[in-house]
């Protein structure tokens, strides 16, 4: 990473662009703004180009004159010192989500950012990404997003404005409202970890005294941090180290994807599932839907999510009849634990869970999810003090602002305050309240009650329609910022690229309305830090900050004492009652995609299968088997009824086994009406049942309407036969190997010798020798987590096209490395493997002895290339490939890129034409640049250098890759390990990827 | 006097296998001259009949059709199909076997049944071999625009080139590109060899100028002298023997695109025996489905007589039973091999989503024929039309059944898939239709669809035996 | 057949005569063809001897020939990156700040220094998009300049000397050879290997020296 002087790095290289929105003219500015890639962006144009090239190669001679468009190459005027042109450079960043960041690499061609990594430095990354920090590159390049300044009267798209002329509003209002010290002045934001934002909102504080910062969050998390403000009386955050736990019980919580400190998470979890020197950690998951973690957990137990607490109730109880001692301040609760011995719910695992959990004492950890009530989360903070695992596997640390009053509480002020007419000018920073606020608080229509509103948004969606100003809001990528971690950790946010469409940073927007002048974000953070950085020296720590994206130091952890007289609250649990007849509970969740909604439009996360579902394009209701039998629900997208005293809402149902009998999930943020070309009308939206009194969990009852909705998924299409179904479990087992650990114990190759494999020799006339480089690639079904991080970074990577809700249908998809999804065992409480599958680089492979013009071929080092401007399109190939890991572009898939959207495109790599097969290369465009800089230099590649965007993004660092050649690289031990196997080794393809089996570690060796 | 008795005998039946006479193989009064008449009127006749005119005229709108499946296709995509992963194959390479198949039995009763003396073979072997031509047409178009990018599709020729590329000799699909268009070649040439003297005929007979001198100039100067006739006999001799091997290869080879390949219900050695039997079965399906209407139509039932007909069912019996002992053999391999893969595609073709495929090509590929047991099934055209167009339907979907259900449910569970025909594919294949039937209407319009030349040969010989 | 017939059609005895035209095109067919392929690699089609008129009348001639700059002073990247970058308006204006300051020539370039817009450089050799041709691996391996762009130094307006064709890179990764020099000297217009000793001999040494082995992998160019 070199180092970024703020002023070339962040201006000097930059025009705005946004006086070019205006096709033509962008395009020319385009092509004078990235001299060398002038035909990567003017794809449209390069792929008529493309076909006329193929057509004219040979018959090169009946056409006399130069066959392709005059091409200009337009250096710069003044280069910035130690610049390459078409080089990639990466800079650090940090991405702020729901108030907690992750830090971040971002890669840079020509000044476009083209690539999110993970910042390896920061400890909530750890150099890895989760699908959606990744989807906020395609984002920022999203030509739906907000363009400019529009003022509203009433309803209507609204004036162009400029800045200016905001400003000239916006003053004398501002004066009026400093004037009354801000009475009617309310700010509502989304949570933010900023530490300018933070200063930004103390200066409004000042301002005006009387004003009100409200913070909305749909997500919200705090329960947890209620439960700490019961548990201590103070507001706290609880850390998990999974690195340090035996024994986790995850208690409706996805620790993984649905978890601030999530890809920390994982990495720890996942370095204790190797079963190396024969230990393993032990995940035990309680959970009504199914959640990764309940996927990766060696025993789920299916539950309804109002009886989660009660389970844990139940677990305590069973803890202290054998004799487990509640730690000082917490006495209170016996007799409050003791009453959920009596409950009905009661399931024998639960016994196996306390006992295992005390066999763990202080090597274990109870995580609650955040849709559990704080009293849950109370009573696992005393459970976990009593265990002794506070102060190893759980820590505490203080809340960065304690003072916040929470979200929900926040918003339902507001919403009394804008009906009592206590509101004149509201101003809304981020989010999009009007879509996701509780549906009772009616805040859409109180909005537009209001007549002074400021919207400052990345798009102009539902809430902005209801604004009189719409402000557009500078991306992450494109302003200066800072964020903190969740573990407090905190670092520098670095514009990649000038606002595209002119937006200004919530920062700059805070700053404005305190101070009523604009100063630059870069201005406000370097001030900001000036005070976090030591003055001595400060340029030189500001630019290592910069730099490094972060600057170290976590919030210091700290042990808390109990607050005494909460009994009560957790005695309340014990009234949970299980659900049954036609009353369901409705579980509200986030979306795997969409996020809270805010993602809708970006085609890359809509068009990712949900880990679970496999389903793009659409959410739905999640049941049971037994549920959707009892319903009457056949297939995969009949529709169904949800009706709740609130109102009703038809939606189509997906059979989701795993599913806890009695409750059906729904993911939020789907059907947008304002999103944009992409997300406009994908889904059913879920908010307008969420109400303040039920933000996670409703009562409600279902019943099949006539009808059923087209739902895309990438696997099982269609209703699989039981003919089907039953081949599909026996190949499962030989596709997905898993032991558990005691017979790993007992047999290390246990995985090889599940299948016979017949060819001991490659059977060739002509054997290949690999004397140079080998690559390979192994990868560990025991970390796997399924999240596909792994699809997106190789979709990013590759100019992997989206092609649509039709085509995803038809089953066209284009990821090159999706991730399988099999069930196992009893389909109401079934067992869960994912497989990541790519192409395999068969060393025998069958794609390419059938290709008739040779445009898929072997290269020296093993990589099954494939050369697509040589592919005509038989298609030969994917039929004849084992793993059906090759795509087909069937249409032309960039017809719709706009020539913003085509700027994400890898320079290094081609964009495919229509009629061109595709797939995985191993990024074969990062193997050549490692190697060539390196035979440059005359030095070898060491191990780690090259890394496939699968292998880099990877949380659970599941995927490696290297030379196989090279006795000391990792790739090499993995495919020497005892676990490794090859899929379908038996048809003698010789897979140059192959897999560890999956290990499980069951309570008394037994799932 | 004698002779004339012979004939009034004849005309009743040629069915009767009186081991002491071969049974004649042209019914009623007829001499040379009366055979030249009988197939020359049809081309001579200066309006053809309204029928003809409306068979074309429907064939032709069809054809047109395909045009513009075939535009829609080339400019969007083949997108347009309802082709996935892992179907990646469907309606278009099922077409291109099919056809391919018909265009077996042309060949095979010119070429196979010549060498073996079959005499019955020239009432039919004329338009039989029409029909094969214009079905390696059909074949040959459809992995033409099957292809991504079909304008790149002469990278499949070895073509000298800027690239320094050659195509990939171990691809069965380059392998199809010479098998068939040697096929091609062939059987044009032989078709036209054995139409020469018959083009002279209709040359001489032509009043008009322009006729005489279309047909003169195909005729290639044709006298019927010794010199000519002698020559002529060799080259068809020397056709016959080139054309016989290709019967087998081409079909061979198209079942390698199969065989060679790793597809559990592919990947098999049985195949190309079965595809060649297969493809001589409808091969000989299509030729009664052809030959009854056009001897009911042109008044050819002297020519083309119930004896031909029922030596076709006998054929159709026969290798209907072959492509059974196939289906048959198939499955027990499955099993016998223990490869589980390969058994669980044939359990799925028998009881999986397309249950109904597989059925109704065993129905009417196999059951079906068996009605030829009955003599007098053999002889009834209604019968036997129904069943060749049995086996027709049957054997396309022979095709349909080994791409598409050994692709839908293969090696990973993860990727199975179904697939639906859009209408474009339907409306391409009906177009394929089109576009033969146009052709054979053209043939039965402007050339002798009966070989007269070896007609009159058969007579000759019959009436010397008679005497 | 009654041959007497009046319709009765026969070839014309001059039929005959056409004989020894039908032995001429069968044998001048083969000469068709290899012609036609010819023309087909002929510069006419591969683009050889494209010259556009470039912005400014810039001249290779002069400076990389009579003034002797080297080629790395303006394209400064070359030997580190695979694009050989064009040079910055800046790098003209190093020396032409004081010498011809005023020529109108230079017109452009002192408009785009003050400006800073870009001076819009017409591309000469262009390669299909596909293709993915890195100089620094070629020029550090001892591939002059001169064997893919021609005399430059000779040039007045920069011009396309070789075909640039798939074919015609296969041609030296086959056998490099003929194409190889010290590295050191790879901007040497006129370089010629010691005397007494082929540009192949001479090649062939440099090549064991450093281990060079030209790939053929498609992967190598296309990606």
């Amino acid at each position: 990473m070199p180092p970024l002087d703020p002023k070339s790095g962040g201006r000097a290289l930059w025009r705005s662009l946004d006086d070019l929105a205006g096709d033509k003219a962008f395009q020319d500015a385009v092509g004078r703004e990235f001299p060398l890639y002038a035909d990567e962006m003017l794809a449209p144009s390069r792929r008529e180009f493309l076909m006329l090239m193929g057509a004219s190669v040979a018959l090169a001679g009946m056409t006399a004159c130069r066959r392709w468009p005059v091409e200009n190459i337009v250096p710069f005027s003044h280069r910035p010192e130690g610049y390459v042109p078409g080089e990639r450079l990466q800079f650090a960043t940090s991405y702020d989500r729901n108030g907690a960041a992750i830090g971040l690499l971002v890669s840079s061609f020509d000044g476009r950012p083209i690539k999110i990594e993970g910042n390896p430095l920061h400890p909530m990354s750890l150099g890895a990404t989760d699908p959606i920090a990744q989807g906020t590159l395609l984002q920022m390049y999203d030509p739906d997003r907000s363009t400019g300044l529009f003022e509203r009267a009433g309803q209507g798209e609204g004036t162009p404005r400029t800045w200016d002329e905001f400003a000239v509003w916006a003053e004398p209002i501002l004066a009026r409202h400093k004037a009354s010290g801000g009475a009617g002045l309310r700010i509502l934001a989304e949570p933010s970890s900023s530490p300018t934002l933070l200063a930004q909102k103390k200066r409004l504080e000042s301002v005006y005294p009387q004003a009100v910062w409200v913070e909305w969050d749909p997500l919200t998390r705090d329960a947890e941090r209620e439960g700490a403000r019961l548990a201590f009386g103070r507001p706290l955050r609880r850390h998990l180290d999974l690195g340090k736990a035996d024994v986790v019980l995850a208690l409706d919580a996805d620790l993984f994807m649905d978890d601030p400190a999530g890809l920390s998470h994982t990495r720890a979890w996942a370095r204790r599932r190797k079963g190396e020197d024969g230990v393993m950690n032990r995940v035990w998951a309680v959970e009504a839907g199914y959640s990764l973690t309940g996927a990766s957990a060696d025993h789920r137990i299916p539950v309804q999510s109002a009886l989660v607490p009660v389970a844990l109730g139940r677990i305590a109880a069973r803890m202290l009849r054998s004799g487990l001692t509640l730690s000082a301040g917490c006495e209170g609760l016996r007799e409050a634990i003791e009453r959920f011995e009596s409950h009905a719910f009661d399931d024998p695992r639960l016994d196996t869970i306390a006992a295992d959990l005390l066999a763990a004492r202080g090597r274990g950890a109870i995580a609650v999810g955040p849709r559990q009530p704080a009293a849950a989360h109370a009573l696992a903070m005393a459970l976990d003090a009593a265990l002794g695992n506070s102060g190893n596997a759980v820590t505490y640390a203080d809340d960065p602002e304690p003072a916040r009053p929470g979200h929900l509480e926040a918003i339902a002020k507001l919403a009394s305050d804008l009906s009592a007419g206590l509101v004149e000018t509201l101003v809304i920073l981020g989010g999009n309240p009007a879509f996701d606020a509780p549906a009772d608080l009616d805040l859409a229509k109180r909005i537009g009650s209001v007549s002074q509103t400021i919207r400052v948004g990345l798009y102009d969606d539902e809430t902005s329609s209801l604004c009189r100003w719409q402000l557009p809001e500078a991306h992450y990528l494109e302003a200066w910022g800072d964020a903190r971690g969740w573990d407090g950790t905190a670092g520098v946010v670095q514009p990649l690229i000038e606002p595209l469409y002119g937006g200004r940073s919530a920062i700059e927007i805070a700053a404005y309305l305190a101070a009523g002048a604009w100063t630059p974000g870069y201005e406000l953070v370097r001030t900001t830090w000036s005070t976090r950085l030591p003055a001595a020296g400060f340029e030189k720590a500001w630019r290592r900050v910069v730099h490094d994206g972060i600057e170290a130091g976590a919030a210091p952890a700290l042990t808390p004492v109990f607050a005494a007289g909460w009994g009560g609250e957790v005695a309340r649990l014990a009234e949970a009652r299980q659900l049954g007849g036609d009353a369901m509970e409705l579980l509200f969740a986030k979306s795997s995609a969409v996020h809270d909604g805010r993602f809708a439009n970006c085609g890359w996360l809509v068009e990712l299968p949900d880990p679970m579902t496999k389903l793009t394009w659409d959410n739905a209701a999640l049941l049971s088997p037994s549920d959707a039998e009892a319903l009457g629900v056949k297939a995969i997208g009949d529709l169904v009824t949800m009706s709740l005293p609130g109102g009703s809402l038809v939606l189509p149902a997906f059979i989701l086994p795993g599913q806890a009998k009695g409750s059906v999930t729904v993911n939020l943020g789907w059907g947008r009406s304002r999103a944009g070309r992409v997300g406009n009308g994908a889904g059913v939206d879920a908010y307008p049942l969420r109400t303040a009194a039920s933000l996670w969990r409703a009562e409600a009852k279902l019943a099949r309407t006539p009808g059923s909705a087209m739902l895309a998924t990438t696997q099982d299409h269609w209703v699989v036969d039981t003919l089907g179904r039953k081949e599909e479990q026996v190949r499962a087992e030989e596709l997905i190997r898993t032991g558990t650990l005691a017979e790993y114990r007992a047999k290390p190759e246990f995985a090889r010798e599940m299948v016979e494999v017949p060819h001991a020799a490659p059977i060739s006339t002509y054997p290949i020798e690999y004397n140079g480089h080998k690559w390979g690639m192994a990868i560990d079904l025991s970390s796997c987590i399924g999240c596909a991080a792994c699809s997106i970074a190789c979709q990013a990577e590759n100019n992997i096209p989206v092609v649509g809700r039709k085509e995803t249908w038809r089953g066209r998809d284009m990821q090159w490395i999706r991730v399988d999804r099999y069930f196992e065992g009893d389909p109401e409480s079934p067992g869960l493997a994912f497989q990541p599958m790519t192409c395999h680089q068969c060393e025998n492979a069958p794609c390419e002895q059938v290709c008739p013009v040779a445009a898929t071929v072997h290269d020296h080092e093993g990589l099954n290339v494939m050369v697509y401007n040589r592919c005509v399109g038989t298609r030969y190939c994917s039929n004849n490939c084992p793993y059906k890991v090759r795509r087909f572009n069937y249409f032309n898939n960039h017809k719709h890129e706009t020539a913003v959207s085509m700027m994400v495109y890898n320079p290094e790599v081609t964009v495919r034409m229509r009629g061109v097969m595709e797939k995985c290369s191993y990024c074969v465009q990062r193997i050549n640049a490692v190697k060539i800089p390196a035979k440059n230099a005359g030095r070898p590649i060491s191990d780690g250098e090259v890394v496939p965007a699968c292998a880099q993004v990877c949380p659970a660092e599941a995927i490696a890759f290297g030379d196989l050649n090279d006795p000391h690289s990792r790739v090499r031990a993995l495919h020497d390990d005892a676990r490794c196997y090859g899929v379908l080794e038996e048809i003698n393809t010789r897979p140059r990827t192959r897999y560890l089996a999956r290990l499980r570690n069951p309570a008394e060796g037994k799932a | 006097m004698g002779v004339a008795a012979i004939d009034r005998r004849d005309v009743r039946d040629n069915l009767g296998d009186d081991p002491g006479r071969r049974a004649p193989l042209v019914l009623g009064k007829h001499d040379n001259a009366t055979i030249t008449d009988k197939v020359c009127r049809i081309v001579e006749m200066p309006k053809p009949p309204k029928a003809w005119y409306v068979a074309f005229g429907i064939a032709l709108t069809v054809t047109g059709v395909l045009g513009a499946m075939l535009a829609y296709l080339i400019s969007t995509g083949v997108g347009v199909w309802g082709l996935n992963k892992p179907i990646a194959w469907g309606f278009d390479i099922t077409n291109f076997v099919f056809w391919v198949g018909i265009g077996h039995a042309g060949t095979l009763i010119s070429a196979i049944l010549y060498l073996f003396r079959q005499n019955w073979r020239t009432g039919i072997n004329r338009f039989a071999e029409a029909m094969t031509i214009f079905a390696v047409i059909c074949a040959g178009m459809f992995p033409g625009i099957h292809t991504g990018r079909a304008w790149l599709d002469y990278w499949l020729f070895p073509l000298p080139n800027q690239m320094a590329m050659w195509p990939n000799f171990r691809s069965p699909l380059l392998w199809d590109v010479f098998a068939v268009s040697t096929y091609m070649t062939v059987s044009i040439c032989f078709w036209y060899m054995g139409m020469i003297p018959d083009l002279a005929t209709i040359r001489d007979r032509t009043t008009s100028k322009l006729k005489g001198a279309i047909y003169g100039i195909f005729a290639l100067g044709w006298r019927g002298s010794n010199r000519h006739w002698h020559r002529y006999e060799r080259a068809y001799l020397l056709l016959a023997a080139i054309a016989t091997p290709l019967v087998l290869s081409v079909h061979s080879v198209v079942s390698f695109d199969f065989a060679t390949s790793m597809m559990p219900g592919w990947h098999a050695t049985i195949f190309p025996p079965y595809f060649v039997a297969g493809a001589i079965f409808g091969g000989f399906a299509m030729v009664l489905v052809l030959a009854v209407p056009c001897r009911q139509w042109f008044g050819l039932k002297d020519l083309i007589t119930p004896r031909h007909l029922e030596n076709m069912c006998k054929i159709l019996l026969a290798t209907g039973m072959m492509v059974g002992y196939a289906y048959a053999i198939e499955f027990f391999i499955s099993w016998y091999s223990g490869n589980p893969a390969e058994g669980f595609v044939f359990i799925n073709r028998a009881f999986g989503p397309y249950a109904w495929a597989y059925w109704t090509m065993v129905f009417c590929n196999v059951a079906t024929p068996q009605v030829f047991w009955s003599r007098r099934a053999r002889q009834n055209p209604w019968i036997i039309f129904g069943v060749a167009i049995c086996v027709n339907v049957g054997m396309w979907f022979e095709r349909f059944v080994i791409i598409v259900t050994s692709l839908h449910r293969d090696f990973l569970p993860s990727s199975w898939n179904m697939y639906f025909p859009t209408w474009v594919e339907v409306t391409t294949l009906v177009g394929s239709f089109g576009l033969f039937f146009t052709l054979f209407l053209l043939f039965l319009r402007f050339l002798p669809m009966v070989a007269m030349a070896e007609v009159k040969a058969v007579l000759q010989k019959q009436h010397h035996e008679a005497r | 057949m009654n041959q007497d017939r009046q319709s009765t059609y026969s070839f014309p005895s001059w039929v005959d005569d056409l004989k020894p035209l039908l032995a001429a095109v069968g044998l001048g067919l083969p000469v068709v063809l290899v012609l036609l392929f010819w023309y087909g690699a002929s510069p006419a089609t591969t683009a050889v001897g494209y010259a556009p008129p470039q912005p400014v009348p810039y001249s290779h001639a002069l400076h990389a020939g009579q003034l002797g700059i080297d080629c790395r002073y303006c394209h400064d990247t070359v030997e580190v990156a695979a694009h050989a970058a064009i040079p910055a308006t800046q790098t003209c204006m190093n020396c032409h700040t004081n010498i011809r300051a005023g020529s109108a020539k230079l017109a452009l370039v002192r408009e785009s220094n003050v400006t800073g817009m870009p001076v819009p450089w017409v591309r000469v050799h262009d390669l299909a998009d596909y293709v993915y041709f890195n100089h620094s691996a070629h020029v550090r391996r001892g591939v002059g300049c001169v064997e893919c762009h021609g005399r430059v130094d000779k040039m007045e307006v920069v011009h396309q000397t070789q075909p640039l064709s798939m074919g015609w890179c296969l041609d030296c990764h086959r056998n490099p050879d003929a194409h190889l020099r010290p590295p050191e000297l790879v901007t040497q217009m006129d370089w010629q290997p010691p005397a007494q000793m082929t540009r192949a001999a001479y090649g062939r040494q440099i090549r064991e020296k450093y281990n060079l082995n030209p790939s053929e992998d498609c992967s190598t160019c296309h990606r």
